[in-house]
């Protein structure tokens, strides 16, 4: 009897709670891979939840804004999807210039607010005003962290006999790049690596090969590509492939993560090093629950994520459900309230992570706490095709493999090619009459 | 001694592309009075064949970025056709032609950026400058397709088309066939854009968003060389490339295009009309 009354409460209970709908909002750059995966992996956790009968008996609705890129617009967007769509919450961003922008539309309007982009000054904005900002959370690793992946590529490249002395750095002209650098000097400096030039270059760029050649005249030992923004670094890849320096490409290039990018880099880029960004590679999941996404959304979309920027997201809608449902069963009065849903993501902390596709734990400040035991940009290289992790060593699918030109005496042809170039034109001029 | 051989190739591969590009747009409008702002679609549409049928070979890739060229430029003159005498009609279905490619491209393509390896692999080195081989060889193209270009404008044909860009109706009085000598100047400019994007991807890589840029340097060429002049083009092409890599080499990657637009307004403040123009 007792049981049928709890059961009865619980029921009752859940009626009152259940509105029928929940509004989820996913705000992105809807033109580029890194917004139109989290679509499209909200879309996928919110078909599976509904499935499984939604949050609380509450189906999940997705409404989506595109944020262009551009912080006017990403906050009006922002604006758009909480108060006219009345999102309970919202998934996603990109850019760190639309996210500091976006966040002051989440502090006015006190929509929680499950994040990408990189910037340290996102947390920090949580650790100086705490209540204004307390419905922030990062989904992504920290701009900071991505420095210390950088000094564990660099120490495991020297445990393995690779000599790092000397890098040169290209990165994007964007706030989250300086973000990096500032945390990147001192750790190079420790190392006893120094910088030989720090290049910052615009979106599009193109003319890497000047650079590439440029790092060699300086005697670079490693070239760290520290882009996201720029879009074009394939064309590194595929100009270091052509150039074929005795320097290693490791960094952070974002693209290089992409199922596809061998494919796109017509094979340049083999031996590329980079970092994992999200802590995942397609080839080594790191969950069950990764495992699962990532066939689930090729299954659906005939593709593997686009961009990593999916897991994070596939996550947060997950992240949310086990909120509002924590909060459900604790009692809470209204599990969705935007203060109430806070206080339950905040429980997942580094002593009491959650594991979905990643180990999720965050730090006081809302960010994602970083390290072998939670979500980390594991060092990773394309190897003749696929995507293999070198470190850490328990994660390691694979040794590090040099390019087969570090062993071989470059061949440049000189005056000889300059010479026929020559003649050709000749040739054409006496033609032509 | 390498700074200058870097700065002499460099900057002569990059104007050696965009002569190319601009010198068909060029003779587009001096034959036409037609700003051709689908001249960027070919450029892409070649670029993107050359990756699609790069797996065939690139001898194949070319063949097939040259057809796919040529049929992007005889689209372009079947919709300008009907509004070739209304000049702001003509703009507008070439742009908005070529935002349709580019959305084509993306669906296709996916907007990530593609590439191909070059025909030519390796290095060249001289004066202690390297370059990619496939730079020559994309400088050596260029210069044989502009004297290609140059040839053809001193044969018979090439005389119809001067006689056309003058005064196209004295030119019809003279029994010149106007309208076979404007899709032959489409035709023309097609394949120019379209060598200029088979190499452009074996030096860059090709994403939906470079027909826009590209459109916007041929744009800017034309006008600092003056409308309508393939010879002020395809010099201010140079000028431009110039601008790119000693800003890149000497300055900083950062300012590159920032400069090159600054040396643009500056020259246009000095001779509206384009080093080469006619003032009117």
């Amino acid at each position: 009897m007792r049981k049928i009354v709890l059961f009865a409460i619980l029921w009752l209970s859940i009626s009152c709670v259940n509105a029928g709908e929940i509004v989820v909002g996913v705000l992105g750059p809807m033109d580029v891979p890194e917004g139109y995966s989290q679509l499209k992996a909200v879309q996928l956790a919110a078909e599976e939840i509904n499935a499984a009968g939604g949050i609380l008996g509450n189906k999940i609705k997705v409404v989506y804004g595109d944020d262009k890129l551009k912080p006017d617009v990403g906050a009006s967007e922002f604006r758009r999807l909480a108060e006219i769509e009345k999102a309970k919450v919202i998934i996603g961003g990109f850019s760190s210039g639309v996210m500091l922008a976006t966040m002051e539309v989440m502090a006015e309007t006190k929509t929680l607010f499950l994040a990408d982009s990189s910037t340290p000054q996102a947390s920090a904005k949580v650790a100086e005003n705490y209540e204004k900002y307390k419905y922030w959370f990062r989904l992504q690793n920290n701009a900071t962290t991505f420095a210390y992946d950088t000094e564990d590529m660099i120490r495991y490249l020297i445990s393995k006999g690779y000599e790092v002395k000397k890098v040169y750095i290209i990165k994007d002209e964007h706030i989250w790049t300086e973000d990096v650098t500032k945390a990147l000097y001192p750790i190079l400096e420790k190392l006893g690596v120094q910088v030989v030039k720090d290049v910052k270059i615009p979106r599009g760029y193109s003319e890497f090969e000047k650079l590439i050649i440029e790092a060699e005249k300086l005697d670079a030992d490693l070239i760290i590509p520290i882009l996201a923004l720029t879009g074009t670094d394939d064309v590194l890849v595929k100009q270091w492939a052509t150039l074929k320096p005795k320097i290693l490409l490791a960094g952070h290039t974002i693209t290089a993560i992409d199922a596809d990018f061998y494919e796109r880099t017509n094979g340049a880029a083999n031996y590329l090093i980079f970092s994992a960004h999200g802590g995942v590679v397609v080839t080594s999941p790191p969950t069950q629950m990764c495992k699962h996404f990532i066939e689930a959304y090729r299954s659906k979309y005939g593709k593997y994520p686009e961009a990593h920027q999916a897991y994070g997201a596939y996550d947060a809608l997950y992240l949310y459900k086990t909120a509002v449902e924590n909060a459900f069963k604790a009692g809470e009065k209204d599990p969705f309230d935007p203060e109430v849903v806070v206080k339950y993501l905040e429980m997942f902390n580094e002593s009491n992570p959650i594991e979905l596709t990643r180990k999720i734990a965050f730090t006081s400040n809302h960010d994602l706490a970083w390290g072998d035991k939670y979500v980390k940009n594991w060092v990773s290289q394309w190897q003749d095709g696929k995507q293999y992790i070198l470190y850490p060593e328990k994660m390691a699918t694979a040794e590090l493999k040099l390019p087969p030109w570090f062993k071989e005496e470059k061949k440049t042809p000189g005056f000889e090619l300059l010479l026929a170039m020559i003649a050709i034109v000749a040739v054409a001029l006496r033609l032509r009459g | 001694m390498s700074a200058v051989a870097s700065l002499v190739i460099y900057g002569a591969v990059i104007g050696g592309i965009w002569a190319l590009v601009a010198a068909g747009f060029s003779l587009i409008f001096g034959v036409m009075r037609v700003l051709n702002f689908g001249h960027g679609a070919i450029f892409i549409s070649a670029a993107y064949a050359t990756v699609a049928f790069a797996a065939f070979g690139m001898h194949i890739a070319f063949v097939g970025s040259l057809l796919i060229g040529l049929a992007v430029g005889l689209i372009i003159y079947f919709l300008i056709k009907p509004v070739r005498k209304k000049e702001i009609t003509a703009v507008i279905v070439t742009l908005a032609f070529a935002l349709l490619v580019q959305h084509l491209l993306l669906l296709i393509f996916g907007n990530r950026g593609l590439t191909v390896q070059p025909v030519v692999d390796g290095l060249f080195e001289v004066f202690g400058a390297k370059f990619a081989a496939i730079r020559v060889v994309t400088l050596i193209a260029a210069i044989l397709v502009l004297l290609a270009l140059e040839t053809v404008m001193r044969t018979s044909f090439g005389k119809q088309i001067t006689a056309v860009s003058e005064d196209s109706d004295a030119a019809m009085l003279l029994g010149i066939d106007v309208e076979r000598v404007y899709l032959l100047v489409i035709l023309i400019s097609s394949l120019l854009a379209a060598i200029a994007g088979y190499f452009y991807v074996q030096v860059f890589s090709v994403n939906p968003e470079l027909g826009l840029k590209v459109l916007i340097y041929a744009f800017a060429i034309v006008i600092l060389g003056g409308l309508g002049s393939i010879k002020g083009s395809v010099i201010s092409s140079f000028i431009l490339g110039y601008i790119i890599a000693a800003t890149i080499l000497f300055l900083s990657p950062r300012w590159s295009e920032l400069v090159m637009l600054l040396a643009i307004v500056l020259t246009l403040i000095i001779r509206p009309y384009g080093i080469f123009g006619v003032k009117e």
